[in-house]
């Protein structure tokens, strides 16, 4: 684990050379290609070496991470071409991969959290650095702050576990059962806000509304997943109160992923609508989590994995179009398949994934957290069936909005899409589509 | 800095040893002294007879300490003459703890301090910020009331955020984060002198650059950061040593209130620790605002309104700068 994070660190000052900036995503791939064939196969940690160590969970979101950091780098080829501060660009994504890394493979409760608001951040300068309108200053400050609110109380909490426990390892968190409504709170609601669930969602469309793609990438496509992971791990030792507990989470976040999906059908902004999406999926994420069963548990994995490699591509779509019109807006962006009809296939392909099409591994996912929530009770299934059912719907009504119709009359020039752009699209798309090839690591790391 | 280079310097000789002789004398009359050489020697340094604001700030200086250490004198004064040795009361210990309170600007009698700080040049309020707070708490952590003074630290963990939130004046706000820092330094001398070592050198080490760099950079007021075209990594500097401040994770700033939560919890004041922790949150809020022309790499700026900042001590302020960034890392070269 140690080679890794030293490539990383090592990279650094390959990002402030001059015209390195494809060398950085090469090295990144390298690297992406070395963590693939580590062969992690084992339910438990492989690979200990100075407090980082990882299982299938973690090397799963660890991979993510990286090739999300990838694509982050192909997308913002615009700064490259017109050299808006992008050494500092490159050091950015370095910096914030090196936190996520570490984020998801320490093995001490403390680090994680280090890690875990250090990642915070690189993408805070992300957004209010590369983004685009004075409001995202406002963006920045709702991330922070809400982030920040909720995860300081995660740091006591974080302390009172070492002191009840002496321990802050994570492997040995099985071994405890903490039944306190305090800590329980403070655990659990800094990763909900991270995730974000129903009402602390508000951060989420305005930093993605605000952010350049990169930031829109890491935020949808990592960030989300560190909510997630942390909740993954964090749900065992408090066993007995989330047995209290847990269904107040899960009631939020059924009913609200119906709201939200119902409000995606009023956005008309494109990436507010997909940051709105990703808010409906996760909260299937976070009830499946709650519900603490296997299937839930696996299924609110791949679907982490599946909605990070999904959302990651439709924010990298809308920028496409965004670099062409310079606009995000539905009633700009329509008929595009007059223009670009390759690109229409990408987008049918990605909102096909969005809406759990077959091969995808957002189908897995949610096929698993149905199961997980029916067993739990079947009034479920009603707000299941309307989000499975809307979500559809909302990825559809994007899809042709965007693609059919009359294209916008105001459009002075337009060009078509260049290979990297493809190439970048593909790379979201198979691995989303050909990891359910080998399901069964992701669906054995318990 | 100029003041290093005049008649003047010979006073900070004598600050320094003022403090060291109050410190390290074992008779309170002889901590008065050392408190007392303190403040007439601090005087000069503040006052600049070419420049009035200095003036007053030293005669406001002069007056909040006098009377802080008559109030001293006297309380040392009735213990010498009511109570035996080794014994303290109640009143005595309150009336002692204040007194060393107002010495360094604490809550209840803060009100001098934002005052004075205005007509400080950087390095004055540098000292003022950190080397002026060493006498009092050490003094004051030989005879605490732990009642008085843990509500004392809740005082001054919010009045030092929430005053902090509406000033413009740089030297106000530093002013109010002190104030606010102060009440983790009592908190933590009240554990233990080490953890106040700890936490007092790292506060110093951030307040010390954030000084420097306005200090060069001649910057009195928020809106002269959006005025001035600073260099790229000058503003990145900035950005990095508030969010060092604020006691943002990676950076170094973290570690000091790491571990004075750490130690907080392990002596179960789970309240304090929460009130210390949100009111951080404010900190971290005008920090951020300060560093707002820092974090947007462009903004509108006046065409018309150019001052390029010449920076001499460009490698000076990236090398403190590589501190507060991988400070965390390189403390464990430090500390085990």
């Amino acid at each position: 684990m140690m080679k890794f994070l030293m490539m990383m660190i090592f990279m650094i000052p390959l990002c402030f050379m001059k015209n390195m900036f494809w060398m950085v995503q090469m090295m990144l791939m390298l690297m992406m290609f070395m963590f693939m064939n580590l062969g992690v196969k084992l339910n438990l940690f492989c690979n200990l070496s100075y407090m980082m160590s990882c299982d299938i969970m973690s090397y799963g979101l660890i991979l993510l991470s990286i090739w999300i950091s990838i694509l982050m780098i192909m997308a913002s080829e615009n700064l490259y071409k017109m050299d808006y501060y992008v050494n500092f660009f490159l050091f950015n994504v370095i910096f914030l991969l090196i936190m996520l890394y570490l984020t998801f493979s320490t093995l001490n409760m403390f680090m994680f959290y280090l890690f875990f608001e250090g990642s915070l951040i690189p993408t805070l300068l992300l957004i209010i650095g590369w983004g685009y309108q004075p409001e995202r200053i406002q963006a920045g400050m709702y991330l922070l702050f809400y982030t920040l609110f909720v995860s300081l109380p995660l740091l006591i909490g974080i302390f009172y576990m070492n002191n009840e426990m002496n321990c802050m390892i994570i492997y040995f968190l099985k071994f405890f059962n903490l039944n306190n409504y305090l800590l329980y709170i403070s655990m659990i609601l800094a990763f909900l806000v991270k995730m974000p669930m129903y009402f602390v969602h508000l951060w989420l469309p305005k930093a993605h509304v605000e952010a350049p793609v990169s930031g829109s990438m890491i935020l949808a496509g990592i960030m989300l997943k560190l909510g997630g992971y942390g909740l993954l791990r964090l749900m065992i030792f408090l066993q007995e109160i989330n047995m209290k507990l847990n269904y107040i989470w899960i009631v939020i976040s059924l009913v609200g992923g119906f709201y939200i999906s119902l409000k995606c059908f009023c956005q008309i902004d494109i990436k507010s609508l997909i940051a709105y999406s990703s808010v409906a999926h996760m909260s299937i994420v976070i009830s499946g989590i709650m519900i603490m069963n296997y299937w839930g548990f696996i299924g609110s994995y791949i679907l982490m994995i599946g909605h990070g490699l999904c959302s990651s591509g439709m924010f990298c779509l809308a920028n496409i179009s965004y670099e062409r019109l310079h606009s995000r807006s539905l009633y700009i962006n329509k008929g595009m398949m007059n223009f670009m009809p390759s690109m229409s296939l990408w987008w049918f392909l990605l909102m096909s994934s969005n809406m759990a099409a077959p091969p995808s591994l957002n189908l897995m996912g949610e096929i698993s957290l149905i199961n997980s929530l029916m067993s739990w009770s079947w009034i479920s299934m009603l707000m299941l069936m309307l989000i499975s059912f809307f979500s559809a719907g909302y990825s559809l009504y994007l899809y042709s909005f965007i693609q059919h119709g009359n294209y916008y009359s105001g459009i002075y020039s337009y060009y078509t899409g260049v290979s990297r752009e493809y190439l970048m699209l593909m790379l979201h798309w198979l691995p989303l589509n050909i990891l359910v090839l080998k399901i069964d690591y992701s669906m054995i790391w318990f | 800095m100029y003041n290093l280079f005049n008649s003047n310097k010979i006073f900070f000789f004598i600050l320094f040893f003022s403090t060291l002789i109050s410190i390290s004398s074992n008779s309170w009359f002889g901590c008065w002294i050392g408190l007392e050489i303190n403040l007439l020697s601090f005087i000069p340094l503040i006052s600049n007879s070419n420049n009035l604001f200095s003036t007053e700030a030293s005669l406001k200086y002069f007056l909040t300490q006098s009377i802080a250490s008559l109030n001293f004198l006297f309380t040392i004064l009735i213990k010498l003459t009511l109570m035996k040795n080794f014994e303290m009361n109640n009143f005595l210990t309150i009336m002692m703890n204040s007194s060393m309170l107002m010495k360094m600007g604490s809550v209840p009698f803060h009100f001098w301090f934002p005052n004075i700080i205005e007509g400080l040049s950087w390095l004055n309020s540098f000292i003022l910020m950190t080397w002026q707070k060493i006498t009092p708490l050490i003094l004051m952590s030989y005879c605490m009331n732990n009642y008085f003074i843990n509500i004392i630290i809740i005082l001054n963990i919010i009045i030092g955020a929430i005053g902090g939130l509406n000033q413009t004046s740089l030297r106000k706000l530093m002013a109010f984060s002190s104030i606010n820092n102060l009440g983790w330094m009592i908190m933590s001398i009240s554990i233990s002198e080490t953890l106040w070592i700890f936490y007092f050198s790292m506060y110093s080490f951030m307040i010390s650059i954030l000084c420097f760099f306005f200090y060069i950079l001649n910057m009195y007021f928020i809106n002269q950061l959006f005025i001035n075209n600073m260099n790229f990594l000058v503003k990145i500097n900035i950005l990095i040593n508030f969010l060092s401040l604020g006691g943002l994770p990676p950076f170094i700033g973290f570690f000091p209130k790491w571990i004075i939560i750490n130690f907080l919890i392990n002596n179960n004041m789970y309240l304090m620790t929460f009130i210390f922790v949100m009111m951080s949150l404010i900190m971290l809020f005008f920090y951020i605002r300060i560093s707002y022309s820092a974090i947007m790499f462009n903004y509108m700026k006046n065409k018309w309104f150019k001052i390029y900042i010449k920076n001499k001590y460009f490698l000076f302020i990236n090398f403190f700068s590589f501190f507060s960034i991988t400070g965390m890392i390189l403390s464990t070269l430090f500390f085990y």
